[in-house]
């Protein structure tokens, strides 16, 4: 039977990895293409799951055109943007294994932004607002958010080795945060104050990790070790 | 009941994290008020952050530029649908608006003749002016803002993966309605939340997911913020005004619905043409949106369609002028470098370099009606403008009023910025009117038995499967084209569907239930869809995003009116409401230069290959000034990244 499906231009089959109450729960999907050179992404394999097999199965999605970095799922273990991650046979398809999953290939996100709370913007800004960026400030307003920068990270692992002391946000850092205070440091109409504000912050999320860390991967292209962790290492005077 | 229900006390409750949200958010806190932000997609996840992050800011391109200028463009092209205190609110906190987004990081590049923001090169979709300012990483730029913005201070809670379920109203004084909070389902955390708040900032979003995947907007698209306020007794304008993109790709199916170019993109000599390679639009570069779909829709009713029912986007001309051409590759892949990121990942190279026909089809894009407001955003009804809801307002996507028939390139980020604000700042005095301890606990536990009650449904249908249905239908008879029969077959098709909500399976379990979630967005769906067609049918000719096929086009010169629908008891009720025409004089003025600008873009296109190109030349060198220089670009190639590519 499977191999005669492998054969078969017509399908693809993929491991679908649902979660309910703790369990992983697999299912095989056949996807059937919508023509015959159709190479689908994981985002069409998800949908047209959930029209034909899987009802309920639970997953985020939003622009299909990797923007706004809510698809990301786990496929054969890496963290991949679903609407643009083309499926091969055999695949298998999970939820995000660096963040807690709450149903099928759902994770909850809000602890990351909510270890930021209240820790931006310290310090005001300059009242001229007309003043031009860097080019290193618009390299990192790329970010889309899709949090596959959180795979391998030995500071954000230490989230899941630790007794928490609370659920609401992660005690330690990632890449992502780590970018959102860089680009206050880059800021041009950051002041001193605000820049040093972010710089203590990254240190309170445990930016010395990054000392012995061979560097990050970001999902779409942002040179997270040369434009973020670098700089800030520098500035946190944790390096010369 | 089953469920634990978690009270909790604000000022003001806002719904939906894009750019409206946000700025209502912020600037209600910044007011005093205690505020809770919810969405049910992850923080500042939104339209505004996929967009493609170009913002209108009043003067930025030019001196003359007055908010006159600017509400009065508005008005005329919205067909004089658009209310005025409306259009001139935008015009005149355009640039205040704009820079609560510089506040909280956007960093344009600046001028260095106005020393402000750089405005494009060129007039925008139907501007007559140039006041639309490019960001690097396009909507991104606004994402982060937004984000920034509620996570910077300790002042704003939020919620992520929350959906609303209804309003809670009660009756006020003199017997219309008033907001007391809402219920809300929490997924993440499996808990029903019964918020109490005097004012609720509706920010929620438009309705294109009717469409899907005929859009190229967020999924969350449900029409949540039309139905969750019709349901709460909140009068809505222009239900039929629909804006659908002309310029969408319709394969290969994983990128079907996207944005490929819009109508200034089809450059000097793009032409739209149909399936026997005739053309259908002239002047396309000078067009608006509304126009090219209508032309688009009707060669596919007229049995003139692409095979994927749409049409020939033709600019093979503007590449093949020898001298001009090369300008022209450059001005496409800058103007909308994401739009031009999913041309080259969805076409072969010949059709990426313009050698090919582009079939292009239109796609849902903007709501540009939604729940009937004043010019702060605060739900009103009736012949005379009184009070709607009390205590209800509306932002962004989910208010209409502003755009009317159609809406200009540009506009949309500075609505969800100027209309945020001024709806949050509202909002925020409104409730301090208000003792929050004074609370009427048995209506949140009525709405809460409701859902109680549909916990563990038993049936055999899937509410995400009876969605594709609705999508199907909605974009087969309340699409891009229309007439009275297709309508009359969607209610029919609607209150069937509603008979089968009784039979859909719903799981009992509180966290991320997402056969529930399908479910509240399917009602939603339907709800928004049923209003649309109420309007649509009492709208009897074509104008602007609302294209009928059975019936002729509204004269500019015919008496303008808005279509106003409300949810009675036991059935809708449709209504017209008069408009202010613009001055004769000033019409005829815009029908003469629009004729004329059309005219002398058809002349071009017929000289002589000789001339033409050392005219177009001069314009893109004009244009196009010193920063001509093209990123290198490899046509087809699809590894890159949305960040990659500078705007113009």
């Amino acid at each position: 039977m499977n191999r005669r499906l492998q054969n078969n231009s017509e399908y693809l089959e993929v491991t679908i990895i649902a979660h309910k109450e703790g369990q992983d729960l697999p299912t095989k999907f056949k996807y059937k293409k919508r023509n015959e050179k159709e190479k689908p992404m994981a985002l069409d394999v998800l949908l047209q799951a959930q029209e034909n097999q899987l009802p309920d199965l639970a997953f985020r999605y939003g622009c299909r055109a990797r923007n706004c970095g809510v698809c990301t799922i786990d496929i054969n273990g890496k963290p991949r943007i679903a609407c643009r991650a083309v499926v091969r046979d055999g695949d298998e398809l999970k939820a995000m294994s660096t963040l807690p999953v709450i149903t099928d290939l759902i994770v909850r996100r809000d602890q990351i932004s909510r270890q930021l709370k209240g820790k931006i913007y310290e310090g005001g800004r300059k009242n001229d607002l007309n003043v031009e960026a860097s080019e290193d400030y618009h390299e990192l307003t790329s970010c889309i958010e899709c949090y596959a920068c959180l795979d391998n990270c030995p500071m954000h692992e230490k989230n899941f080795s630790e007794i928490k002391n609370d659920q609401d946000y992660f005690q330690w850092g990632n890449p992502f945060s780590l970018l959102k205070l860089q680009t206050i440091a880059t800021d041009p109409v950051s002041t001193v104050v605000r820049r040093e504000a972010a710089v203590s912050a990254a240190l309170e999320l445990g930016l010395e990790t990054c000392l012995d860390c061979p560097g990050c991967k970001c999902g779409v292209g942002i040179d997270l070790k040369g434009k973020v962790i670098k700089p800030l290492l520098q500035n946190s005077k944790l390096v010369d | 009941m089953n469920i634990d229900l978690e009270w909790r006390n604000f000022d003001v409750l806002v719904i939906g994290s894009g750019g409206a949200g946000t700025n209502a958010a912020e600037t209600a806190a910044k007011a005093g008020a205690s505020v809770l932000l919810v969405a049910k997609d992850p923080l500042s996840a939104s339209d505004t952050k996929i967009s493609e992050g170009i913002a209108t800011v009043r003067a930025s391109g030019s001196e003359d530029d007055s908010e006159e200028a600017l509400s009065e463009n508005l008005k005329i092209a919205g067909s004089d649908l658009p209310v005025e205190e409306i259009t001139s609110a935008f015009a005149k906190d355009s640039q205040t608006a704009y820079d609560k987004y510089r506040e909280n990081g956007l960093r344009p590049e600046i001028s260095s003749i106005t020393k402000g923001p750089n405005s494009l090169p060129l007039p925008m979709g139907g501007h007559t002016r140039r006041r639309s300012v490019g960001h690097k990483n396009s909507g991104l730029a606004f994402g982060h803002a937004n984000w920034n913005a509620i996570v910077k201070e300790n002042k704003i809670e939020y919620l992520e993966d929350c959906w609303v379920i209804d309003l809670v109203t009660s009756e006020y004084d003199d017997g219309g309605r008033k907001v007391e909070g809402a219920i809300i389902y929490d997924a993440q955390k499996g808990k029903l939340l019964a918020i109490c708040a005097p004012s609720v900032v509706m920010a929620a979003g438009g309705l294109s997911t009717l469409y899907f995947p005929k859009t190229d907007t967020m999924r969350g698209n449900t029409g949540d913020s039309y139905a969750i306020a019709a349901r709460a007794g909140a009068e809505l304008v222009d239900m039929e005004q629909t804006q659908f993109l002309p310029f969408c790709l319709t394969s290969p199916p994983s990128f079907e619905g996207l944005l490929g170019g819009e109508p200034v993109t089809a450059s000097y000599l793009g032409v739209l043409r149909d399936k026997n390679k005739k053309v259908i639009l002239d002047g396309v570069y000078l067009r608006t949106r509304a126009e090219c779909s209508a032309a688009i829709m009707k060669a596919v009713e007229d049995g003139r369609g692409t095979p994927n029912g749409g049409a020939y986007l033709d600019m093979r001309a503007n590449k093949r002028a020898p001298k001009s051409g090369t300008y022209f590759m450059k001005f496409l892949q800058n103007s909308l470098p994401s739009a031009y990121n999913n041309v080259r990942q969805a076409m072969n190279k010949k059709e990426a370099q313009c050698d090919e026909l582009w079939e292009v089809r239109p796609s849902a894009h903007y709501m540009m009606g939604g729940i009937r407001v004043d010019e702060n955003g605060q739900s009103i009804a009736g012949k005379k403008s009184n009070n709607g809801v009390r205590g209800l307002y509306a932002a962004g996507q989910a208010m209409g009023g502003l755009f009317g028939a159609n809406r200009l390139g540009s506009t949309s980020l500075t609505e969800g910025a100027v209309f945020g604000s001024r709806a949050g700042f509202a909002a925020a005095l409104y409730s301090r009117n208000f003792n929050k301890n004074k609370l009427n606990k048995d209506l949140f536990l009525k709405e809460a038995y409701k859902l109680n009650n549909l916990l563990g449904q038993m049936g055999t249908k899937h509410a995400s499967q009876l969605k594709i249905l609705v999508q199907k239908e909605c974009w087969n008879n309340l699409g891009p084209i229309r007439d009275k029969k297709r309508l009359k077959k969607t209610q029919q098709f609607i209150s069937q569907c509603r008979k089968e909500l009784k039979k859909v399976q719903i799981g009992k379990n509180l966290l991320w239930n997402q056969s529930l979630i399908e479910y509240l967005e399917l009602v939603n769906m339907i709800d928004t869809a049923e209003l649309m067609t109420h309007a649509a049918l009492e709208r009897d000719g074509s104008v602007g995003g609302h294209v009928r096929a059975d019936c002729k086009d509204l004269s500019i010169f015919s008496k303008p009116y808005s279509t106003v629908v409300k949810v009675r008891k036991s059935h809708i009720e449709v209504s017209k409401i008069d408009r202010k025409r613009t001055e004769l004089k000033k019409l005829v003025e815009f029908k003469f230069k629009e004729q004329k600008r059309f005219l002398e873009a058809k002349l071009l296109r017929l000289l002589p290959m000789k001339f033409k190109d050392a005219i177009i030349e001069k314009r893109y060198k004009k244009i196009m000034g010193s920063k001509e220089k093209a990123p290198p670009l490899e046509p087809g190639s699809i590894e890159a990244a949305v960040g990659d590519q500078k705007v113009l």
